[in-house]
């Protein structure tokens, strides 16, 4: 009697030891850091840019700023459910359409579609609330149609999200009483998706992301991605917690769409398909699409590696070689280089924290080396 | 102090393409007790566990905690009137930290956030993996990571644990530590345990009564040695076991 007493006083003191402690494994170096890290990344590029004063240098940097956009959208689902969302693009071919019908006048869509449903040409929104108007129709064709979807996963999963892109891209270019069909859409005006707009939308899309992925829901839906039985006999019902993830990465994939319309100024259902599935999916891969990191400095990556092989492509084509159609060869075999050897991409699927920064600096180091010594002595013996 | 819930499965069977995995089985357990659950290989004791959890849909029988008929609830919503299982071939979130393992046994009941991390962190020190609570799942020895199991199922505050085999591939010294661990849980944790395993010291030592299957048939149930003695079991279960010894 005494010793279960003593026994249970002792689990009780270590049960108020532990209290104060687990805070610790919350800690801004451990967790938020890298929120502020990404933000700063950006934010700094985005600063140097805008200083520089180089039309050319800061189209490249917001229409890679939007791709990041549409890139974390896109890890939002795909990388805490591993359920592979072809029809992501549809969605922010969705948002695109949308936003650009809610803000453009109603003369020059009169002008330009005549083919529209009069109640659409005659709608007309401030373009801050058509953004978010835009993203919200993605959203809520997501949320209407997705539910008997999140039941299916692998294979199965991304056939039926394949089949589902299928139908949304020829619903895109086909009915041209929203979208003028298969002719180019064009918008009019002037480009409102500026540099600082973009840079805005992904500061925000960040936080996002990262509290998602942190967040209740978000934990349960990574541990439905690792093990759906261990998760179902936890408690969690996979097929809500993929519905709730599908919905909210709809409305920033809609995000992206509408601030890459008002960016490009004329699109077509074409340039919401494999084309652009593939790039960020392929950002998602070499970058690790298991965090926010990955997606971050996946995209960082291929935009730069992109830009890069663009410039080689001119430059041996001007010089005489035929080397069109090589920058889309050679992120192909990287990302398939990437998928054998080093699947969860150059973050390890991990995020980049404080903490980790602080082992790796230079007074971090000494301990590190000892620890490798240490082991290598093991080895030995 | 919390009232007594009581664990009842009446009549439950379950046939594969014509072969009667479980059939007609019934239990019953209070929590703060420890009900051994054993058989040959092949006897029905995992399609058992399969079907009182909801994993496996049931042919017929029913399955209660105290008047809730958790039979009939998909297997999602079962943790959430007390039943909790861990799997015999190891099922942890491998991409996942410790903490996080933990933590989805509270979440996955509802507890919030914070309250979940707290709780994760208490249970984790408490079987021994204080210092790898950040590493992630994947990395951990196989001992660590069937502790790791309990841990996910003891945060979800269960009345009810269902132990599918948590010695499995462990050495004696381990399992010993296990059975040290596992020894004062049905007071401690006022839970009721189901264990299954083929190490008949790790049963002996820890279990209050038995339940013994063969071909998912019960042939014996009761206090350890009068099943012990039971010719039956002798000639089904423990006769083989010694004949392999
Ligand atoms: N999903 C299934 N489909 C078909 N047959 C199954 C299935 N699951 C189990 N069985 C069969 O049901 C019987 C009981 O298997 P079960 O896994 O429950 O045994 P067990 O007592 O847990 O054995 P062990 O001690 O080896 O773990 C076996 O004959 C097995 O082959
Ligand atoms: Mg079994």
């Amino acid at each position: 009697m005494n010793l279960s007493k003593e026994l249970s006083t002792r689990q009780e003191s270590a049960r108020h030891a532990a209290a104060k402690d687990y805070t610790e494994y919350f800690s801004f170096s451990r967790k938020s850091s890298t929120v502020v890290i990404l933000i700063a990344i950006l934010v700094v590029i985005g600063y140097f840019i805008w200083w520089l004063n180089i039309p050319f240098i800061e189209d490249i940097f917001t229409a890679g700023t939007i791709t990041l956009i549409m890139a974390l959208g896109f890890q939002l689902f795909m990388g805490n459910s591993g359920v592979l969302n072809w029809s992501y693009v549809g969605y922010v071919g969705i948002g695109a359409f949308a936003s650009a019908i809610f803000s453009m006048t109603p003369s020059f869509k009169a002008m330009q579609i005549p083919t529209m449903y009069p109640f659409l040409v005659n709608l007309h929104l401030p373009f801050p609330v058509a953004l978010v108007a835009g993203a919200m129709v993605a959203m809520i064709v997501a949320a209407l149609v997705a539910w008997p979807l999140m039941r299916l996963s692998d294979a199965v999963g991304a056939i039926t999200q394949f089949a589902l892109l299928i139908v949304i891209n020829v619903l895109l270019s086909q009915w041209s009483q929203i979208t003028n069909g298969p002719r180019t859409f064009t918008l009019g005006g002037t480009r409102l998706t500026s540099l600082w707009v973009a840079l805005g939308v992904a500061v925000l899309v960040i936080i996002i992301v990262y509290y998602f992925k942190e967040s209740s829901l978000g934990l349960k839906l990574r541990a439905t991605r690792d093990d759906r039985y261990a998760a179902r006999s936890s408690g969690i019902n996979f097929v809500a917690v993929r519905y709730y993830a599908y919905v909210v990465s709809a409305f920033i994939g809609g995000l992206a769409g509408g601030l890459y319309s008002h960016y490009i100024l004329s699109i077509t259902a074409a340039s919401f398909y494999m084309g652009e599935l593939f790039m960020i999916l392929s950002m998602l891969v070499i970058g690790g699409s298991m965090s926010v990191s990955g997606a971050f400095f996946g995209t960082l990556f291929v935009t730069l590696m992109r830009q890069f092989l663009r410039q080689a492509e001119n430059f041996l084509t001007r010089s005489g070689f035929e080397a069109s159609g090589s920058t889309e060869i050679v992120v192909a075999v990287l990302m398939i280089i990437f998928l054998v050897w080093q699947a969860d991409g150059i973050t390890g699927g991990e995020e980049l924290t404080w903490e980790k920064i602080k082992r790796r600096l230079p007074n971090g180091k000494k301990s590190r080396e000892k620890v490798s010594k240490n082991v290598k002595q093991e080895e030995k013996a | 102090m919390e009232s007594k819930s009581t664990f009842t499965v009446k009549g439950l069977s379950k046939s594969f393409a014509g072969l009667k995995a479980v059939d007609d089985v019934s239990l019953q357990l209070e929590t703060g007790e420890i009900l051994g659950l054993i058989g040959p290989n092949g006897s029905g004791k995992t399609t058992l566990i399969n079907l009182m959890t909801g994993m496996l849909e049931k042919d017929s029988g029913q399955i209660l905690i105290d008047n809730h008929n958790i039979g009939e609830m998909p297997a999602y919503r079962v943790p959430f009137y007390g039943l909790v299982r861990t799997y015999q071939t190891i099922r942890i979130f491998k991409n996942l930290s410790c903490l996080e393992n933990a933590m989805i046994g509270a979440l996955g009941v509802g507890t919030k956030h914070r309250e979940a991390a707290q709780l994760a962190v208490a249970l984790l020190e408490e079987l021994g993996l204080g210092d790898k609570i950040e590493l992630s799942a994947q990395s951990l020895t196989f001992r660590d990571q069937r502790l790791l199991e309990i841990a996910r199922a003891l945060a979800a505050k269960p009345k009810f644990m269902l132990l599918d085999e948590p010695a499995a591939g462990l050495n004696e010294e381990e399992t010993d530590e296990l059975l040290s661990l596992l020894k004062p849980m049905p007071h401690s944790k006022q839970v009721g345990i189901i264990i299954v395993e083929h190490d008949m010291r790790l049963i002996m030592n820890l279990c209050d009564r038995l339940h013994v299957l063969n071909y998912g048939r019960t042939i014996a149930e009761g206090k350890p040695e009068d099943v012990r003695n039971n010719p039956e079991v002798v000639k089904a279960y423990l006769g083989s076991a010694a004949h392999e010894q």
